[in-house]
């Protein structure tokens, strides 16, 4: 089990790097959803599988078609972000910094002797229970969120009515 | 106990009905009324308070766990938690929200109704940050707050706007990976991240949990913590923030938003780690830090709204001094001078508002001789001044005093008396402030300034009033709070 996990750790550092340095926002896209699917089975052969399923599903899928489908919608061609990026450099410095931080960690893990405990087994009350009397805090505050979210792209993207 | 569950209940239902109404009701009557709904909310917020203070004290509680929209509670679960200490926060934040409106009022022309959103949404943040009784809902409020306010920051989409609340939301982001890595590491090592929880298993295996994990932790969320707190040398984006928002949004990034955001956490990881030297050393280290460097910056400084920024950033130290010691008489000087700093920062941003609406700048070399023509502006500003400086009997006084107390207490003569030197400090660059923009000779283009009226003018009065009440009764209040066993 441990082997499968650091082995996904290992791809969801490589899809989350490809992601942040890509120059297509296209492949941005593409390479999140793969860490988003990576990080499902890390969820999955953890135990979670409510919150894999959930991941793999939003995350992956749905959040996955939006970007597509706001990127295809997009009045900015694909050479015209090529030519704003041309001059610029890639900090390669970052993913170098980021493999050697995960190297890092999965050395502090194996030096610990860190168990990786199958904590879902142990919950056997109903999932509905669980959302709702356990962890109604963390369930208000994500619907808040989701609603700045919505506000946020009100307030910023919205053409002023003056400007009209 | 259905009081205080209703008490519990408004601070995150009121805020929610008031977006609810805003985005129901007619555009031109909310563009018209905003500051209607706004100021009840925030007041609404305050009495709330009062009130559950009241209940608890009469019922001789010191804290009470509730859930909300009538979901059935767990015994032995606590989803959402009010103590006296947190009813101070939720009043502090209801006091700068009202003052917000107050400034909004003249300050914003466009995007009222998203103004009214945001600040809802913030305030629903805050409120669930400071009632919260577990690490990951903390962290889950701690991002609503981050994300309003960078729309806040951002929402009139001036250049210095954007470019402030990119920096600010970057900053901030890497801010809340490093308390999540840290609440992972503390979740491996005991199992829980309910705060009771972890403090009961310290306590019970402080051998076996003091591990490299826990000292990882530990740092990862002074350094998150201390990012959102804008403390030294994580303060960079609080000063551009600051200065490019809104004052009606400076007021309520300065006033409140750094202290739930970075010092609230700060005190939950008091009151779980405290009892760990390191822990104690790290806080000192950065405070006295923050302290000395924040003074220091903002002497440098010739914009109003920095200076009040640095002065922020270099006042923060003072209340993490106060954490340092873990002893009470410390975490009520912190507690107490996130009261007064909030009442004496709100002041200074409504003296800027002030000063930016009459004169159309907060360039202090551009200014001066203002105290004639400003007579209301220039008083509350010095009463300001003296609160930050620490000079008796106003609010900031009594709060340094307890800090600097609780310092000596525990054995840190060094640092009481280099938080005293800085108070020194304090005095010499808002003395500068003072000079440069309240006396002197006017320049010519001021000549026909006067004094700002309705609800700024309104503002300063109040919170100069705020200030020199509570500097007057603060003993009074303190030996009323011991009388009743709640600190």
């Amino acid at each position: 089990m441990a082997t499968i996990i650091y082995i996904s750790l290992a791809f969801l550092l490589i899809f989350c790097v490809m992601a942040v340095m890509s120059h297509s926002l296209l492949k941005s896209a593409i390479y999140l959803a793969l860490a988003s699917a990576t990080l499902g089975v890390i969820l999955y052969v953890l135990g979670a599988y409510w919150a894999a399923v959930i991941e793999v599903s939003v995350c992956s899928g749905l959040i996955t078609v939006i970007f597509i489908s706001a990127i295809s919608l997009s009045k900015i061609k694909k050479e015209e972000v090529q030519k704003l990026y041309s001059d610029k450099k890639r900090m390669w410095f970052l993913p170098v910094m980021l493999i050697v931080v995960g190297v890092a960690l999965i050395v502090l893990a194996l030096a610990n002797d860190l168990s990786l405990t199958n904590t879902a087994e142990k919950v056997t009350e109903d999932f509905r229970e669980i959302f709702w009397n356990t962890r109604q805090a963390d369930i208000i505050g994500q619907i808040v969120t989701i609603l700045i979210g919505g506000i946020a792209v009100f307030v910023l993207f919205r053409d002023d009515e003056d400007k009209k | 106990m259905n009081y205080l569950n209703y008490a519990g209940e408004a601070f995150l239902l009121i805020p929610l009905s008031a977006i609810f109404l805003n985005n129901i009701c007619n555009k031109r009557f909310i563009e018209k009324h905003f500051h209607i709904l706004t100021g009840a909310v925030a007041l609404l917020q305050m009495i709330a308070a009062v009130f559950a203070f009241y209940i608890m004290d009469a019922n001789q509680m010191l804290n009470f766990d509730f859930s909300v929209f009538g979901s059935s509670k767990i015994t032995g679960i606590e989803l959402f938690d009010i103590n006296p200490v947190s009813l101070v926060f939720l009043f502090c934040i209801g006091m700068v929200a009202f003052v917000s409106v107050m400034i909004s009022i003249r300050t914003i022309d466009v995007k009222k109704g998203s103004y009214v959103n945001l600040l809802m949404t913030l305030l629903i943040g805050m409120n669930g940050m400071v009632m919260v009784s577990d690490l990951f809902s903390l962290y889950v409020f701690l991002d609503v707050i981050g994300i309003s306010s960078f729309v806040m920051i951002a929402m009139f989409r001036s250049r210095k706007g954007l470019e402030g609340s990119i920096k600010y939301l970057i900053i901030s982001e890497i801010a809340s990976i490093f308390i999540l890595m840290g609440l992972s590491f503390i979740s491996m090592k005991t199992g829980s991240l309910s705060f009771k929880d972890i403090g009961r298993n310290l306590l019970t295996n402080t051998f076996e949990l003091q591990t490299i994990l826990i000292y990882a932790a530990i740092i990862l969320m002074i350094a998150g913590f201390s990012i959102k707190a804008g403390i030294v040398p994580f303060h960079s984006w609080l000063p551009d923030a600051h200065q490019s928002a809104d004052t009606s949004i400076s007021v309520l990034l300065s006033g409140i938003v750094i202290k739930i955001a970075g010092i609230y956490g700060i005190y939950v990881l008091t009151n779980i780690f405290g009892g760990i030297k390191a822990y104690q050393v790290s806080l000192a280290g950065l405070g006295i830090i923050s302290v000395v460097v924040g003074a220091l910056l903002a002497a440098c400084q010739s914009h109003f709204k920095r200076i009040v920024a640095y002065s922020s950033v270099s006042q923060m130290g003072y209340i993490l001094l106060g954490l340092s010691t873990g002893s009470t008489l410390g975490i009520v000087g912190a507690v107490a001078h996130v009261f007064s700093h909030a009442a004496f920062k709100s002041t200074l941003f409504t003296n800027a508002a002030a000063i930016h609406e009459q004169t159309g700048t907060l360039e202090i070399d551009e200014m001066g001789g203002l105290q004639s023509r400003m007579p209301v502006t220039a008083f509350s500003s010095t009463i300001a001044f003296l609160s930050t400086a620490g000079i008796p009997p106003f609010a900031g006084f009594w709060s340094k005093l307890l800090i600097v107390m609780a310092l000596w207490g525990s054995g840190n003569q060094i640092l009481a008396g280099f938080a005293l030197c800085a108070s020194i400090l304090t005095s010499a660059y808002f003395l500068r402030l003072q000079k440069k923009v309240f006396f002197g000779k006017t320049p010519e283009h001021l000549s026909s300034v006067t004094e700002v009226t309705g609800s700024i003018k309104f503002a300063e009065i109040l919170l100069t009033a705020v200030t020199c009440i509570v500097g007057v009764l603060f003993p009074l209040i303190i030996i009323f709070l011991h009388s009743r066993g709640l600190i």
